[in-house]
Order: structure tokens, then C-alpha cells, then sequence
């Protein structure tokens, strides 16, 4: 059987503009369908991959193919659906007509009245975009992507600036068509909201992608605990204690990751009984996601 | 504003009947920049601010749709412009030509929009929403006043009648009156040689701007 071309592959991608780089040699294949989140802070690079991954930036060098289609190109275009960031619909026309039009572009649109329906628009759908709240807009914008029945949906921020209501329906909506066998690729810089939706988490910092695994195994590596102390032992002898995973000092409190704290804490106390402002806490994947893209700012 | 302005000069000023129908050839192509320029330059420098021709260029739908249905938008006010001028012209000014010289007339004035429309995309394209409203006047009333559509150029001194040998609307304008008839020496085929000439510089320019243009 032929092997068929990946969802999404992107191959050493580097945007720059001018003199700052954006992204930087970044890899990776989006093979499955479901919700893979990219994670990553303001300035991560996550943007200008959405943007180089529509063609509406050019590459300064690398790849991205879609469905084996190069980015940008109508085939890729017809397969895919978005939502940009700071992106507004034309404020006179209403959802409805939006949606006829968008629906217009793609050879075997989604029925414009059961997507009404599965999107939650039906109270506004008729009111033109200006009359709606920023929660409305944005479902309605979830909307115009999917209207094409594309595979791949790309979602640049979906919920930047919506309450929790909005940013919940929304969420449920998202995880409708994923349930459907869609690809989506979610950018966002909200940890809860990638370990809601997601079923692989990108981590991206400094314009390169730090870690990329299931949103299981990352939870998995934020497991154990965290000791945190003000000590007196250097970081290579803390790393030497049984069941340490990782050592940082930050100001002076040294944290450190143990798969087994009773273990690590008896050894460590043995080993400096003078330390002070003792805690034990459970990590979260918050702790990790900053960990991470502490690590890629650095690189 | 040009079928005002068209009325002004062409009806109320004293002596203004005598000129009406050489105003008709200059002001036709005045009333066609004003779409052409500002309802490209302004709604797609606006439509490209707010992301939605970002939208627009990541869907499969085609920029020759895009740009295809502004033109149809475009001609329809331009061609409002003309006949509102042209109504004026006939029935308050006393103009009175054969129909064939108002068809071709009429012929002459909407391709006229075309050079414009290409000004007013690259203005599109390469301007802020903001910049954008600025640069479409700074062009269109220096197209227009440089072009010698409101005052004859034949009284310009000759640097400025040099300078309005590279504007469209100067051609354009030489065009209409030739059609109409009007005394002076020109000379058509220089005229339209150099509209087909600036209308291609413009195209390239364009094309540029649109591989230029960033969200």
C-alpha cells in the first residue's frame, strides 16, 4: 500500500523578518487526526507558522506540505479551514451571507443550515457581524473554517479575549468535529486550554518546537513532586540523591522534581540538615509548560 | 463632487456654456478616478487591516474573484459618475453632439477607470488603512489638477506640461477631447500609445505591490 503524505509536515522551516528570526528550523508531522494544540507564549513563533503554513508569509527557508500539497497552494487551500488571529469578518454583511459565500469556494461544502446548527449561531445568524458580541464573532468565524468541510482546520488563538462561557461553547464545538475524524491544529497560550482540547500538545518557544508529545505523556512527565528548599548543596550533589529527576535553582530556592519525595527528602535532609523553607508540592503541567519554554528562550 | 464641479464651471460661471463640452471630455475622466482610485485604494488597504483579505487569500478563493468583482463594483459607480455628468452636460448645459460621439465618448471614459483602478490597488496594497485615505487624495488630486483636467494645460508653464506627459489622466483627457472634436493640435497616436504604455508600467507595479503586501 502506498504511503499516504502526512496531514501536515512541516520540514526545517525558518521565517525571519529583518534581522529577527520567528521561526527556526522547525520539523515536525502532524500524522493523526484529532485536536494537537501548539502551546507557547506570546512571541513563541506560533503565529508566523499558521501564517507560512497558508502561504500569506513566504518561507525564508524549508517547507510546509499539506496533505502533501505545498502550503499556500489551492489544493492545500481546499483541504484546510482557518481562523487568523485579529482577523474580522466585513462588519455590513451577515453570518449567514458570510457563510454562502465561504461556502462557495469549496467543491463539496458542509449544509450551510446544519453547521448553523452545530455552531450555535442560530440566534444570530441573521444580524450583520457588528451587532455581534466577541464570543458570537468568534463561533461565527468557527464557522466560515469550517464550512468548506476541510480535514484540517487551523485555529490561531480561538479563544484570546472570550469569557468562559464563550470560550467553553467554543470548545465544545471544536471537539464536535474533531470527534468526526478532522484534523485540528490549535495555537494558544492558555495551558488549560490544550489540556482540555487536546490530544497531542506542541510546546513551541523561541521559534522552535521544545516538546511534542500526548497530552497523557506530558502529564506524565509533570508527575512526582517538587521539593522546594533554600540549601546549602551544590546542584551536582542534589542531582546525586535517590529518586531526584531534575534540579534548578531559581533566586535562592532550589526546586527540585522527585519521582519519590519521602525517599528524596530523607537523603536530602541527611545530607544538609541546616536547609530552610522546606515545601512539598505537586507539579503541574503549568510548571512543565514553563520549564519548557524557559529552557527554548535560552537556546 | 466632479458632477459639482462639472456644474459649477460648465453652467454658473459666465462664459461657462462655451467650454461645456470641452469640460465634459476632462471632467468624464475626473468623475472616474474618484471610484476607481478611492474604492480600491481605501476598501482594500481597510479590507487588508482587518485581516479579512488574510481570510480571503488562506481560502481557496481566487484573487481574480476578488479583484474581478471590485472592477464590476467600480465601472457601476463610475458609470452613476458619468451619467450624472452626462445628464448634466445634455440637458442644463446645452451640449449637444452626435450619438456616435457620445458613445465613444462614453467608451473612452470607462476604459479610462482601468489605469486608475491599477493606481488605487497598488495604493491598496501597499498602504495602511490610514495612509491609505491620505495617498488615494494626494493621487487623485494631483492626477487631477497636474493632468489639466480642470484647467487647460495649454497655460501651464512648460516644466508642468512636461510633467503632465507621464499622467494617465493627461492622455486620457487628450483622448476624450479628440473624440469630442475640440480645436488644438494633439497628437492622438502619441496619446494613446502613452496611455497603453503608463496602463502596463502600472500593471507590473501592481503586480509588485501584491507580492509585496503583508498582514
Amino acid at each position: 500500500m502506498e504511503h499516504s503524505p502526512s496531514i501536515l509536515c512541516c520540514n526545517t522551516l525558518s521565517k525571519s523578518y529583518g534581522n529577527i528570526s520567528a521561526v527556526n528550523q522547525l520539523s515536525f508531522e502532524i500524522n493523526e487526526p484529532g485536536v494537537h494544540a501548539i502551546l507557547g507564549k506570546n512571541g513563541a513563533g506560533k503565529t508566523s507558522l499558521i501564517k507560512c503554513a497558508h502561504g500569506l508569509e513566504p518561507c525564508s527557508s524549508g517547507s510546509i506540505n499539506i496533505f502533501g500539497h505545498a502550503a499556500g497552494s489551492i489544493h492545500a487551500k481546499l483541504r484546510t479551514g482557518v481562523i487568523l488571529q485579529d482577523s474580522d469578518l466585513p462588519d455590513l454583511l451577515t453570518i449567514r451571507e458570510q457563510l454562502t459565500l465561504f461556502s462557495s469556494y469549496y467543491p463539496k461544502p458542509l449544509d450551510i443550515n446544519s453547521t448553523i446548527e452545530k455552531c450555535d449561531l442560530g440566534d444570530f445568524v441573521d444580524r450583520r457581524y457588528k451587532q455581534l458580541s466577541g464570543g458570537q464573532k468568534r463561533r461565527a468565524q468557527f464557522a466560515l473554517a469550517v464550512i468548506g468541510n476541510p480535514d484540517l482546520i487551523f485555529l490561531d488563538e480561538p479563544t484570546t479575549g472570550l469569557d468562559v462561557d464563550a470560550r467553553r461553547t467554543l470548545w465544545n464545538v471544536i471537539r464536535e468535529f474533531a470527534r468526526k475524524g478532522k484534523t485540528i491544529v490549535l495555537t494558544t497560550h492558555y495551558l488549560e486550554e490544550a489540556e482540555n482540547l487536546a490530544d497531542n500538545i506542541m510546546v513551541m518557544a523561541g521559534g522552535t518546537m521544545v516538546a511534542n508529545a500526548s497530552a497523557d505523556k506530558l502529564k506524565a512527565q509533570a508527575q512526582g513532586s517538587i521539593i522546594k528548599c533554600d540549601t546549602m548543596l551544590s546542584e551536582s550533589e542534589l542531582q546525586t540523591l535517590p529518586q531526584v529527576i531534575d534540579v534548578s535553582v531559581s533566586g535562592r530556592f532550589t526546586h527540585i522534581q522527585t519521582s519519590q519525595a519521602n525517599i528524596s527528602l530523607i537523603a536530602l535532609l541527611q545530607a544538609d540538615p541546616n536547609l530552610t523553607d522546606l515545601s512539598v508540592n505537586q507539579p503541574k503541567l503549568e510548571d512543565l509548560f514553563e520549564q519548557l519554554s524557559t529552557q527554548g528562550e535560552q537556546v | 463632487m466632479p458632477a459639482a464641479f462639472y456644474s459649477l464651471f460648465a453652467i454658473m460661471l459666465p462664459g461657462g456654456s462655451n467650454n461645456a463640452a470641452y469640460l465634459l471630455a476632462t471632467y468624464g475622466v475626473f468623475g472616474v478616478m474618484a471610484p476607481a482610485i478611492f474604492g480600491f485604494g481605501i476598501s482594500v488597504a481597510n479590507e487588508r487591516d482587518r485581516g479579512w483579505l488574510d481570510l480571503k487569500r488562506a481560502s481557496p478563493s481566487s484573487a481574480v474573484t476578488y479583484i474581478g468583482a471590485k472592477i464590476c463594483s467600480t465601472l457601476l459607480f463610475a458609470s452613476m459618475s458619468l451619467i450624472i455628468i452626462y445628464a448634466i452636460a445634455g440637458f442644463a448645459a446645452g451640449v449637444r453632439l452626435p450619438t456616435a460621439t457620445w458613445s465613444l465618448m462614453l467608451f473612452v471614459h470607462i476604459l479610462a477607470t482601468f489605469p486608475f483602478i491599477l493606481i488605487g490597488l497598488s495604493i491598496g496594497f501597499l498602504c495602511s488603512n490610514n495612509a491609505a485615505v491620505a495617498t488615494s487624495n494626494v493621487f487623485f488630486l494631483a492626477l487631477a489638477a497636474l493632468g489639466g483636467l480642470w484647467i487647460p494645460i495649454t497655460i501651464f508653464p512648460e516644466a508642468m506640461k512636461m510633467f503632465a506627459m507621464l499622467l494617465p489622466s493627461f492622455h486620457l483627457s487628450e483622448i476624450a477631447l479628440y473624440v469630442l472634436g475640440a480645436p488644438g493640435e494633439r497628437n492622438i497616436m502619441m496619446n494613446i500609445m502613452a496611455i497603453v504604455i503608463i496602463t502596463l508600467a502600472l500593471l507590473g507595479f501592481t503586480r509588485f505591490a501584491w507580492s509585496r503586501q503583508r498582514s
